[in-house]
């Protein structure tokens, strides 16, 4: 991780709702928050860019505390989900407003303005309405307004849930591309696994309120910690089993399926886990498996098949194979393995 | 899409009902003989000048005062949570729902020199002899305008204070400005258009009183609408009178542009909405105190005035000595109140219901048949043309109609003809939306499993539109129940409808029959009120 820039620990109570949250964002970083929609995510962006106060805890940025500083002189640029551009300014306008309320000189005003309007390829819609702007253009906007007035950090709530697939994709990678040439540092809120995913160097995963787990995209993703975080990012079969230990080695019982020796690599104890296995990490065998079941689904994805096999009355198992697999059909009794290495057991009461 | 569908035979019947009336003023005062020298002399006149200097100052101070006095409790109605909000906002629209009659009634037993207000001065102080002396005179004029319209201003302004996002304020705040800045470049810029529309309502409104200033003016004070009216009914002046309508009809043509421009670019700017209002007033002790602070004297001041004609009439004598008794309501049988009014009691309810019912009745079907025509469309110029009625001049039209059909056609006739007119663009408008809203699909569900026009009307279309065509109707029936121009003008003394009888009594001083029949009146709107309350969901499509 870059050098600590942002820290943050604070504690807000609302009626049936606590959020706790304690982490660090470093210096230039492209950090992610990522939780189902009401677990806190956005109330946390308020709380940093202090909308909202917290009833304890710090916020401390680029060295200096934050908590009793007023938002007006905070310097956290904003970018709403519905990006709550002025209505009744233009382009340049909107740009604009932050330099304004900073008394910033007519001349550098512009000049800055001028610079933003040629980073946003927003040049020729500078005297645009925000009525005559299509989803896209005002996304651009909003964050030209937001970097207006050199922020030091940069919170994004949901920016691109408003827009269809293919402009969300494409406006990702120029958001991405804009900030590692910028280097400007930023906390981007989504509920979306797969933004996440491909947007953050690091990213923390928040649910009813509270941070669960931190990390890298790689790290968070093939070592989840938590069930919770194995089930939102990704998709993941959970199977309960009991692990025994001899001599380094694990001895894995799943709940259904044969009991299997794994080499332990974390100091294990004994007890009982989540087997965690990722679809697309099972395999289909003819020869020694773990499981076996029916196969009740069978889905073709045009790139593979997703396949689901019950290996026992309650316990399904979601599988992705390749198009190359031949002679499936419904109902057929299949065996499956897990790939190399690639399982994880997740503590039962984490 | 055919051109007939867009322009049904209906409507072009509508325009000629509601055009040509005008038309007939416009020619009388333009197809004369030096007609063109006439009309500038008459706009160098004394007479013209004043007029055009009291109507046009009158309305100015009524929608400047209406508006400055709407502001802060726009504030707190848009911004703010707290419990018991919407019933106090059903409350406070109160003065607006009255028929005009009723709000100078009000006005009377309030600020009259007998009057509540007068009797709490010299209460509050006495031996100072302070006093309120003006309602019979200018300053009466703009007291019951900002009266009548200082609660529409707050209805109105409130509603699009929480339309505003509170968003476009933190996006400001983060961006730097402080809250006074914030106020100074977002909201307030953001509020501009409806306060602008607002103001040059509220200043129309003023600018065409008539009912008002015909009681409280005198002689002394007249808008153009009371000068027509007594050129035309006392006078009988028709050529001045159709040179004063063609006059105010052009001052109106410039005013009703600017409205419909600041209507426009309020529509327009209502792109980021709010679903709730953010703050919570219990949090903050002293906005709660301003906030009681303000609701308590509007409610003084514009509330009470209205409570007091119920108390009054409960009242042997003037408030408060008087002993409590129920006689007044007892007189209201006598023949004190046929002298006073022209009419029995009787008569005067029978007439007053059958009018008001058949004008809501006959405007209802007319306007649902082209609000139904015309579902499928965008609201367009056709649509404009039938709303126009609401910014020309009401004496014009009535004074229109005698011209054009008062020889032979009875009173009674004209008196409803007006009435649709006066009550069409409003009842059209709710329909028209509301139709709209409704769609085409269930419509053609129902068809699909089978249901024949008569039953799809019957047992989709009509219990759907039930809450609009309900509102449309109490709206036609409210509207033609507080119309006193066009009885006078066209029902030449033989109508007397519930107005007419205020009017009757209060010209005669008779205040304890008049407090009687005002309650009677008062209660009567206020249950139409909650009959348009209950569906003016339909009305959000208006600025």
């Amino acid at each position: 991780m870059k050098k600590n820039f942002l820290q943050i620990d604070v504690e807000k109570n609302y009626p049936g709702f606590q959020i706790q949250a304690d982490l660090t964002v470093g210096e230039g970083e492209f950090f992610s928050l990522v939780g189902p929609s009401g677990c806190g995510k956005t109330t946390l962006l308020r709380l940093i860019s202090g909308l909202e106060r917290p009833d304890r805890g710090r916020i401390i940025l680029a060295g200096s505390d934050l908590t009793a500083v007023s938002p007006v002189e905070r310097r956290i640029g904003f970018v709403f989900q519905d990006y709550a551009l002025f209505p009744h300014l233009t382009v340049t306008g909107n740009i604009e407003y932050g330099l304004r309320v900073k008394r910033l000189p007519g001349s550098q005003r512009s000049a800055r303005v001028k610079e933003l309007l040629a980073l946003f390829e927003l040049e020729e819609l500078r005297k645009r309405s925000i009525q005559e702007l299509s989803g896209g253009e005002r996304q651009r906007v909003a964050l030209a307004r937001a970097l207006a007035p050199e922020p030091f950090l940069l919170l994004l709530d949901e920016p691109f849930s408003a827009l269809d697939y293919g402009l969300r994709r494409r406006l990702r990678r120029e958001l991405r591309d804009l900030q590692e040439r910028l280097g400007f540092t930023t906390i981007f809120v989504t509920h979306q696994q797969e933004e996440a995913l491909s947007l953050s160097e690091r990213l923390a995963v928040m649910n009813n309120g509270r941070i669960i787990q931190m990390g890298t995209a790689v790290e968070v993703y093939n070592n989840p910690a938590h069930p919770f975080v194995a089930k939102f990012l990704g998709d993941a079969n959970l199977i309960p089993c009991h692990v025994e230990t001899t001599a380094g080695k694990l001895t894995i019982n799943p709940q259904a399926g044969h009991s299997f020796l794994h080499p332990a690599t974390r100091g294990e104890e004994p007890g009982t886990y989540l087997l965690m296995i990722r679809p697309e990490d099972l395999v289909i065998t003819s020869g020694e498996a773990i499981f076996e079941g029916q196969l009740i689904t069978l889905e073709y994805l045009g790139y593979g098949y997703y396949l689901e096999v019950k290996i026992a009355k309650e316990l399904v198992l979601k599988i992705n194979v390749s198009k190359e697999q031949q002679g499936l059909h419904k109902g057929q009794f299949l065996k499956l393995t897990p790939k190399k290495g690639k399982i994880k057991l997740i503590p039962i009461n984490s | 899409m055919n051109t007939n569908k867009q322009r049904p035979f209906l409507f072009f019947v509508l325009v000629s009902l509601f055009y040509l009336p005008v038309l007939s003023v416009l020619s009388r005062a333009f197809l004369r003989k030096n007609a063109l020298t006439e009309i500038l002399s008459f706009l160098g006149s004394d007479l013209f000048i004043k007029v055009l200097t009291f109507t046009t100052k009158q309305a100015l101070l009524s929608a400047l005062f209406s508006l400055f006095l709407a502001l802060p409790g726009a504030y707190f109605f848009g911004r703010y949570h707290f419990p018991g909000k919407r019933l106090l906002r059903s409350i406070m629209v109160l003065p607006f729902m009255l028929p005009g009659i009723l709000a100078v009634l009000s006005m009377v037993v309030f600020y009259g020199r007998n009057g509540a207000f007068n009797q709490l001065l010299s209460q509050l102080f006495p031996g100072k002899k302070l006093a309120f002396s003006g309602l019979y005179g200018f300053k009466g004029i703009v007291l019951t305008h900002v009266f009548y319209n200082f609660s529409f201003c707050l209805r109105m302004l409130g509603e699009r204070w929480e339309r505003l996002s509170p968003k476009l304020e933190e996006a400001s705040i983060t961006l730097g400005a402080g809250k006074l800045e914030t106020w100074w470049r977002v909201t307030f810029p953001l509020l501009l258009p409806t306060i602008g529309y607002l103001f040059t309502l509220v200043f129309l409104y003023s600018f065409l009183s008539f009912t008002v200033v015909l009681v409280l003016g005198g002689y002394l004070y007249q808008t153009f609408e009371v000068l027509i009216y007594i050129e035309y009914n006392h006078k009988l002046n028709f050529d001045r009178a159709s040179l004063l309508a063609t006059c105010q009809l052009l001052l109106l043509a410039g005013v009703l542009s600017l409205q419909s421009w600041t209507g426009r670019i309020a529509q327009r700017q209502t792109g980021v909405a709010s679903p709730l209002p953010t703050l919570k007033l219990k949090k903050q002790p002293q906005a709660v105190l301003f906030f009681l602070l303000y609701l308590a004297l509007a409610l003084i001041f514009f509330i009470l005035p209205v409570l007091l004609v119920l108390i009054r009439s409960f009242k042997s004598r003037g408030l408060p000595t008087g002993a409590w008794t129920i006689n007044n309501y007892r007189l209201l049988l006598g023949e004190g109140f046929r002298f006073a009014a022209g009419k029995r009691l009787v008569t005067v309810l029978l007439t007053s219901v059958t009018l008001s019912g058949t004008v809501a009745l006959i405007t209802l079907v007319l306007a649902y048949l082209l609000a139904r025509k015309r579902r499928r469309l965008r609201w367009d110029t056709f649509d404009l043309w039938l709303q126009l009625p609401m910014g020309i001049s009401f004496l014009t039209f009535s004074f229109g109609l005698m011209n054009l059909t008062g020889r032979f056609l009875p009173s009674s006739v004209l008196v409803l003809w007006a009435q649709i007119f006066l009550a069409f663009p409003l009842v059209y408008s709710i329909l028209r939306t509301a139709r709209r809203e409704m769609g085409e699909e269930l419509l053609e569900a129902a068809g699909l499993l089978g249901a024949s026009g008569y039953e799809l009307f019957m047992t989709v279309e009509l219990p759907l539109m039930r809450k609009a065509l309900g509102s449309a109707f109490a709206y036609g029936i409210a509207l033609s129940l507080g119309d006193l121009a066009a009885v006078l003008t066209l029902g030449q003394g033989k109508l007397v409808t519930l107005s007419v009888a205020v009017y009757r009594l209060i010209g005669h001083y008779h205040f304890p029959l008049a407090t009687a029949l005002g309650t009677v009146f008062i209660l009567l709107s206020v249950l139409l009120f909650s009959l348009i309350e209950g569906g003016n969901c339909y009305l959000k499509e208006l600025p």
